[in-house]
């Protein structure tokens, strides 16, 4: 069995406010599914060589080189809000 | 004469032939989702009016014998998590309902390179996240064979509009099974390629180390030619890979594993018979069949329910009301990010993220995540030693034929096993096919699925073209309403 889940502080790590409504629920479906993983976290397995491509493939990693793939307009075309050429965000602090 | 059930092929014989224009084709497929759209509801979007010009273009590039290839003039629908420049790409999300995308992917440029042409985008599970489709923001897709049984998922609309025939074919993305269940569902092949041999530039990311692109088709040859025009090395996607020589597995007298796990509980009657029937009909066909132990595979709901999660926390932190999708107003950045990701995000997205996040956070990081990758790399093992003893590996794609709406919305480990079949493929990167083969004790589709080792997608193309010629699975659904 797995310690309780703290559905507040996870909330809180992920960024994502929740209601009471469903921090209850989401803590009730998330101990469901993580007492299902503890056949998996109890069993004894080897250290194996980890990757995190699934056939060990080395990443293709780009030459250190800009390329203009995107212009500065099309990037800014989604933006909730821009200005100047720039996104414009609320303030970070208070 | 209906055209829109014809193998690719067929219809490229048919344009050469001067028999059929790409614009008639086009027509037709579009009257088929006039028809059929208002039950099925599989397309999000249809691209009808713009692609008149388009078909016109082909009509004369046939015409004066300038076409582009074999897939010139097909109509293909695609997922909407793929994006095509100018087009909405919305992953079934409030989160991105009203973003349009700058540019193509990948696989939509070679398509497009090769004169295909969209009919519109396609339903999904939000963010490629479940699988019945009953996750859309939009709406869910209703299952050609009877409307009141879910398609699968996540690509639930491109199995149902290529097996209601509003699409000749469509593009899926399969991160756990997601391309395969829906066409078990439907009745139509599906083709998850080898991870890394399709580009996955231009795909909304969910689990980065899962996902792959591949056709959902009416037989296997589509998916054969889909696929190859699709794959090749792209240095836009890190995880791409360049072709390799790898020993292929035998296409005749080959030794073909029933895996054991994959036939005990939770997997239904009709289900294990269907693969037994298939394996009787490979036997006589001069194949050897034996039953294979691969015991992780019991574990991999958890391993994959432990890395996509995880995965998916840190894919997912890109929408945060800045660049891109809908904002919803704060006070301070981390507010407005709070807020905007609380209203965007559907029920079965947020548990996704927030169970990945635990999973990942300080004191259960090795428990629960180290563990997984622990065990998938086991797991692999497992796999490349039994590929050491036999060609290809069999197993019914799901469990059970497709369920009822609501029927396991209210048991989340219930709605999960339906991808047990499926995630060990996206686990150990190879390539699987689901093959349509017969019918349940409900008169609904069953397929079983072939895997073989990676990098051997083409063996195992023409080898399940093989079988899918012995089986022979002519069945079509007859849509209630549907008034064509």
């Amino acid at each position: 069995m797995t310690d309780k889940i703290d559905i507040k502080n996870v909330a809180k790590l992920a960024a994502l406010n929740l209601t009471t409504e469903e921090e209850n629920k989401l803590e009730k479906d998330l101990s469901m599914i993580i007492d299902h993983f503890a056949a998996l976290s109890e069993m004894n397995l080897p250290d194996e060589k980890i990757s995190i491509h699934p056939l060990g493939t080395p990443l293709n990693l780009a030459d250190d080189e800009a390329i203009i793939f995107l212009s500065h307009e099309e990037a800014l075309s989604n933006a909730p809000e821009s200005s100047d050429g720039q996104f414009v965000v609320p303030p970070s602090l208070d | 004469m209906n055209h829109y059930k014809l193998s690719i092929s067929e219809i490229n014989k048919l344009f050469k032939d001067k028999k059929l224009k790409p614009s008639e084709l086009y027509s037709e497929v579009f009257e088929r989702a006039a028809n059929t759209e208002s039950i099925i509801h599989g397309h999000l979007t249809l691209f009808q009016d713009e692609n008149i010009k388009k078909a016109a273009d082909a009509d004369k590039r046939y015409e004066n014998g300038t076409e582009l290839g074999i897939l010139d003039g097909i109509p293909i629908a695609i997922k909407d998590n793929i994006n095509i420049a100018g087009y909405a790409t919305t992953c079934s999300s409030q989160m991105l309902s009203n973003y349009i995308s700058p540019y193509d992917a990948t696989v939509i440029t070679k398509l497009k390179d090769e004169g295909v042409m969209f009919t519109g985008k396609t339903n999904l599970d939000e963010f490629a996240m479940g699988s019945s489709t009953e996750n859309s923001a939009f709406g869910p897709t209703k299952n050609p064979w009877d409307p009141s049984r879910v398609p699968g998922g996540s690509s639930g609309g491109s199995a149902a509009v290529v097996s209601a025939g509003s699409a000749i074919a469509s593009l899926g993305s399969d991160t756990g099974g997601s391309i395969r269940q829906p066409a078990s569902f439907c009745g139509v092949v599906g083709f998850k390629p080898t991870y890394g041999t399709v580009s996955r530039f231009g795909l909304v990311a969910f689990a980065s180390s899962l996902d792959q692109i591949g056709p959902i088709t009416n037989n296997v040859e589509d998916s054969k030619i889909l696929f190859n025009s699709m794959k090749g090395f792209d240095p836009f996607d890190a995880t791409s890979g360049k072709e390799s020589k790898t020993k292929q597995p035998k296409l005749k007298n080959a030794k073909i594993g029933i895996i054991k796990e994959l036939m005990e509980d939770g997997i239904s009657e009709d289900a294990k018979l269907e693969v037994q029937k298939v394996a009787k009909l490979l036997e006589s066909q001069g194949h050897e069949i034996v039953e294979v132990s691969l015991p992780l595979t019991k574990m991999s709901i958890s391993i994959y329910y432990l890395i996509a999660p995880a995965e998916c926390s840190a894919n997912l932190s890109r929408f945060d009301g800045v660049r891109y999708g809908n904002r919803v107003a704060g006070n301070t950045s981390y507010e407005m990010m709070e807020n905007t990701r609380a209203e965007g995000f559907g029920p079965e997205v947020k548990k996704r993220i927030l169970l990945g996040t635990y999973a990942l956070s300080a004191g259960y990081y090795d428990a629960f995540y180290g563990q997984a990758l622990k065990a998938r790399a086991m797991m692999k093992k497992e796999f490349t030693e039994t590929y050491k003893e036999v060609d290809y590996l069999i197993s019914p794609t799901t469990p059970s034929d497709p369920f009822k709406f609501g029927e396991k919305s209210d048991n989340q480990l219930e709605m999960y096993m339906s991808d047990l079949c499926t995630i060990p493929a996206n686990l150990v990167g190879m390539p699987a096919i689901s093959i349509p083969t017969g019918l349940s004790s409900n008169g609904l589709p069953l397929s079983v699925q072939i895997m073989s080792p990676a990098n051997t997608d083409n063996t195992l193309l023409e080898f399940s073209q093989k079988l899918e010629s012995v089986v022979s699975f002519t069945s079509l659904p007859e849509i209630k309403g549907d008034v064509s």
